[in-house]
């Protein structure tokens, strides 16, 4: 897959030579002060001074350059959401992951060659700092793209906090909270607006792509007096598929093309309808219903409000990718089990499988560059960074049981994969093969997928990317819980693949971040010193509670011997009447 | 039986009908010890002693019923804010009831050994003046079990009221008046079939045993207003979550939990020890607490017998070294 991407790549640039190029864009991450609701004033984190940040514009062969300045007081570090970085683990993103955080005041540059096409976005990937604005789309135009359309419009949706993402990370993440109840946003944003427009010619097409950006709210999509066809899911172009509307989760991404109607009679209302099954409450001033308007006049009345809350049933393995990619047999296959608990540290955590997440002392790449033959075992990266080793070119699959009652919508770095099983309940290995298989000579395909609750699904790709790829719940909130894994994907090529930028271990020195060795940074298997994690509470007794026991049951017989001990004289005494009055009997 | 068993109630009402049996008897006994000649007084002191004890039951019936619907009907109140705090204090107050009528109990030798003096003393004055002028002497007979029956009952039906109202079972229904009959008629073989040591014994084991169901509750008081307070922090769903205050935490197990209904044994040493599988440092205290004041307080109350029974042997001998002289 490696070669054939890499050859589609080529061939695309060869074709478009003329057109290939270096697209670059400047970001200062700063911090703004916004009120995108209108409901609050608060600080955020933009680009250049600007909130929204700027959407990027690339095509297909162009090579994306993105010169990041961090002007604010924490560490940073951007994650284009989608994007294969073929041989580029190293632009990826994820802090402690693929790279150290780019310390305040320092330089960063990406560097994307752009082997892929369609609806991406660009995001904060260390601490929670999307959830603070530091996230926009990424559009990719196709040189030739599949679908006709006259004009397209990005409705980029998201859920928007009032406070600051530390502070309700602290709440989420303290002792206080064992429900592991998830702060719930104040509105819901379009764009980063409340009162978004789109101007709809009669007669022509239209290209919608929708992209959830949010921390943690799904939304319904839907269009009053309008049918929609999905032609893209996650940057994988479908064959149409006509609804009435469709949930996208934190992180999805869709297109869907719309036909304009044939009179400027009226106007439209466009609606994005946070789910409330995502929300621990929902208080009565927090709007679920968040709207846009299609305009065809400015004079033009609105059309009836076509709001709902019955949505048509939507399965997105149904999608017909249009680029066929047939499944193959797993040469591994990982059981992951997600569940949330209170651990021994007594804060509610997430785990797949028992383990929660924690970040290693040494961003995990560099582990897998810097440990020579030991990088394919797995214990050279900790335990709590969870790792799952695959060789070059194997077909990997996943089987994500959510054994929560929430909805969790996993997202996997570096790929897409083939949605190949769904089925409800708990799957065990040791029960048998998986029973969920869908038998599809072209399965559906995507990056980030939903996984009910109590339900689980089968993922497969292959491992064509030689690279450390984080593999998460898109919840943010879940994400700094430890709702996490990390691929570590043929570690025995990467070093021929992969070349760390000299400036990239500038910043880990600067920040006094290891960059080599194992996860505790030292050298060989030694792990002292490594980032432990909390684990699952005993549920047994410890010395502390035998200790305690013993001091109960030794009160206790104690306070009985002094009953006994008062009562004794009594007892002597009656003794002593009934031997008298026998002998008094007897003697009558 | 009609209502939920509990078996603090179950040994509450064994206890007092036993004692008031006892009480009876010992009064028939000594009428027919005492009066040996005077048939037709020996059947009107009998019919006294019996219809003492029927007017007591039927009036403590009535107080100790119209108190408990009162108590009920209070709880119930109180109940629909449905806080953990309310559990608690109901639990503390019937804690504290048994361990003073355990104790209490524990004396009964003693009051025993005093209503045989008295019952003598009357007994022989009714003997030496034959003619029955004296009223109260007359009904003494009557008034007596009345009397003991009477509270004898009402002690019962406030325990029983105090200690059903900690159980979690709204639905208790007061105990019929036949099962008082059926205890009364326990009460009443174990007291003639038994051996007075095997009574003396079983009090004393009964003592055992409701202690430490006192202890339990204590430590189930003190639980709950750990639970509420952290309920209260932790915004309301704490219960649900099977959530407890980590800080001061002594344990907290898997298993064990006397609130599943498929762990029927642990929900039974709940009911007798006190157990839960989750303990803390103030439950844990609480516990030994308990126990070191029950025990200073028998050591206490022995001190306090021994000296009582000291001055009363001084003042018999002075009595029966009086009496000496007079006969010589």
């Amino acid at each position: 897959m490696l070669a054939s991407i890499k050859s589609l790549a080529l061939l695309a640039l060869a074709a478009t030579a003329a057109q290939a190029a270096v697209v670059t864009y400047d970001w200062n991450i700063t911090y703004v002060n916004a009120n995108p609701d209108g409901l609050h004033e608060r600080r955020v984190i933009g680009v250049n001074g600007q909130f929204p940040i700027p959407t990027i514009n690339v095509t297909l062969g162009d090579t994306l350059v993105i010169n990041v300045i961090n002007q604010i007081d924490q560490p940073t570090s951007l994650h284009s959401h989608g994007l294969f970085q073929t041989g580029n683990a190293q632009f990826d993103g994820p802090s402690m992951v693929t790279q150290c955080p780019i310390p305040p005041g320092a330089n960063f540059t990406y560097t994307i060659p752009i082997e892929q096409h369609g609806t991406y976005w660009i995001h904060g990937h260390n601490r929670g700092q999307y959830v603070d604005g530091l996230r926009g789309p990424l559009i990719i135009h196709n040189t030739n793209e599949t679908y006709k359309y006259d004009e397209e419009y990005t409705f980029a949706l998201a859920d928007w906090y009032h406070t600051e993402h530390e502070i309700m990370l602290e709440q989420y993440l303290s002792i206080f909270n064992p429900s592991g109840a998830e702060p719930v946003p104040e509105s819901g944003l379009i764009n980063q607006r409340t009162d978004t427009k789109f101007n709809f010619v009669p007669g022509k097409t239209y290209r919608l792509r929708i992209i959830n950006m949010s921390a943690l709210a799904m939304f319904h999509f839907y269009i009053d007096g309008h049918d929609m066809e999905i032609i893209e899911v996650d940057g994988i172009d479908v064959e149409r598929k006509p609804v009435t509307s469709f949930y996208v989760t934190a992180a999805q991404r869709y297109s869907v093309l719309v036909k304009a109607r044939a009179d400027a009679s009226q106007n439209f209302l466009v609606h994005a309808d946070m789910d409330p099954a995502m929300f621990d409450v929902v208080p009565p001033e927090l709007q679920l219903k968040v709207q846009g308007t299609i305009v065809y006049s400015e004079s033009a009345p609105l059309a009836p409000n076509g709001v709902t809350d019955e949505y048509e049933p939507f399965n997105d393995a149904l999608l017909v990718p249009v680029v066929p990619e047939a499944t193959q047999k797993p040469d591994q296959i990982f059981p992951l089990t997600a569940a949330f608990s209170v651990l021994n540290d007594y804060s509610n955590k997430a785990t797949f499988n028992d383990i929660t997440y924690v970040m290693p002392k040494v961003p995990t790449l560099y582990t897998a560059l810097t440990t020579g033959n030991l990088s394919s075992n797995p214990e050279v990266y900790g335990k709590y960074a969870h790792p799952m080793v695959v060789k070059h070119n194997e077909w990997v699959e996943i089987i994500i049981n959510n054994d929560d009652p929430g909805n969790h919508p996993f997202h996997l770095h570096g790929h897409v994969f083939q949605i190949v099983g769904r089925s409800t309940g708990k799957y065990d290995p040791a029960s048998g093969p998986y029973p969920g298989y869908i038998d599809s000579p072209n399965p559906s395909r995507r990056d980030t997928v939903l996984v009910p609750s109590e339900e689980n699904v089968a993922i497969r790709f292959k491992a064509n990317n030689p690279g450390v790829w984080l593999f998460h719940c898109h919840i943010e909130w879940h994400l700094q819980a430890g709702l996490a894994t990390t691929l570590i994907e043929a570690p025995e090529v990467m070093p021929s693949v992969l070349k760390i930028d000299p400036t990239h271990i500038e910043h880990c020195k600067a920040l006094g971040i290891p960059y080599r060795g194992n996860a505790a940074g030292n050298e060989g298997l030694n792990l002292d010193g490594a980032n432990i994690g909390p684990d699952p509470l005993p549920g047994t007794f410890t010395a502390k509670g035998i200790v305690a026991l013993v001091f109960t049951i030794i009160s206790a017989l104690l306070g009985l011997a002094t009953v006994i001990w008062y009562a004794r004289e009594d007892d002597a005494h009656i003794s002593a009447q009934v031997a008298q009055a026998k002998n008094t009997e007897e003697e009558h | 039986m009609g209502s939920l068993f509990s078996l603090p109630v179950f040994f509450i009402i064994l206890r007092e009908t036993t004692e008031a049996a006892i009480i009876v008897s010992v009064l028939l006994a000594f009428v027919k010890q005492v009066i040996v000649d005077d048939a037709a007084l020996l059947r009107r002191l009998k019919w006294h002693i019996w219809i003492g004890v029927l007017i007591g039951l039927v009036i403590s019936l009535i107080i100790g019923g119209t108190f408990i619907g009162l108590w009920k009907s209070l709880a119930k109140n109180v109940f629909q804010s449905s806080e953990e705090i309310w559990e608690g204090t109901f639990a503390l107050i019937a804690c504290i009831m048994i361990t003073v009528m355990s104790l209490a109990m524990l004396k009964s030798q003693e009051l025993q050994e005093k209503w045989r003096g008295k019952l003598g003393e009357a007994m022989q004055n009714a003997n030496e003046k034959r003619s029955v002028r004296n009223l109260s002497a007359k009904y003494a007979l009557l008034i007596l079990p009345m009397i003991t029956v009477l509270r004898e009952g009402l002690e019962a039906m406030i325990f029983v009221g105090g200690v059903s109202i900690s159980c979690r079972f709204l639905s208790f229904n007061l105990v019929q008046a036949d099962e008082w009959f059926f205890f009364a008629l326990i009460g009443f073989v174990i007291y003639r079939g038994g051996s007075r040591l095997a009574l003396h014994r079983f009090f004393i084991a009964s003592t055992c045993l409701l202690l430490l169901i006192a202890a339990g509750l204590f430590a189930k008081a003190i639980n709950a207003y750990e639970m509420d307070k952290w309920g209260k922090i932790v915004g309301g769903d704490a219960d649900d979550a099977g959530s407890y205050d980590p800080r001061g935490n002594v344990w907290a197990l898997n298993y064990g939990d006397p609130n599943q209904p498929e762990n029927g044994g642990w929900a039974f040493f709940n009911s007798i020890l006190g157990w839960m599988h989750v303990a803390s440092v103030g439950t844990i205290t609480g516990y030994c607490v308990y126990w070191l004041v029950v025990i200073l307080t028998i050591v206490f109350m022995k001190i306090k017998g021994n000296r009582a029974r000291a001055a009363a042997s001084q003042h018999t001998y002075a009595n029966e070294k009086a009496v000496e002289k007079t006969e010589i």
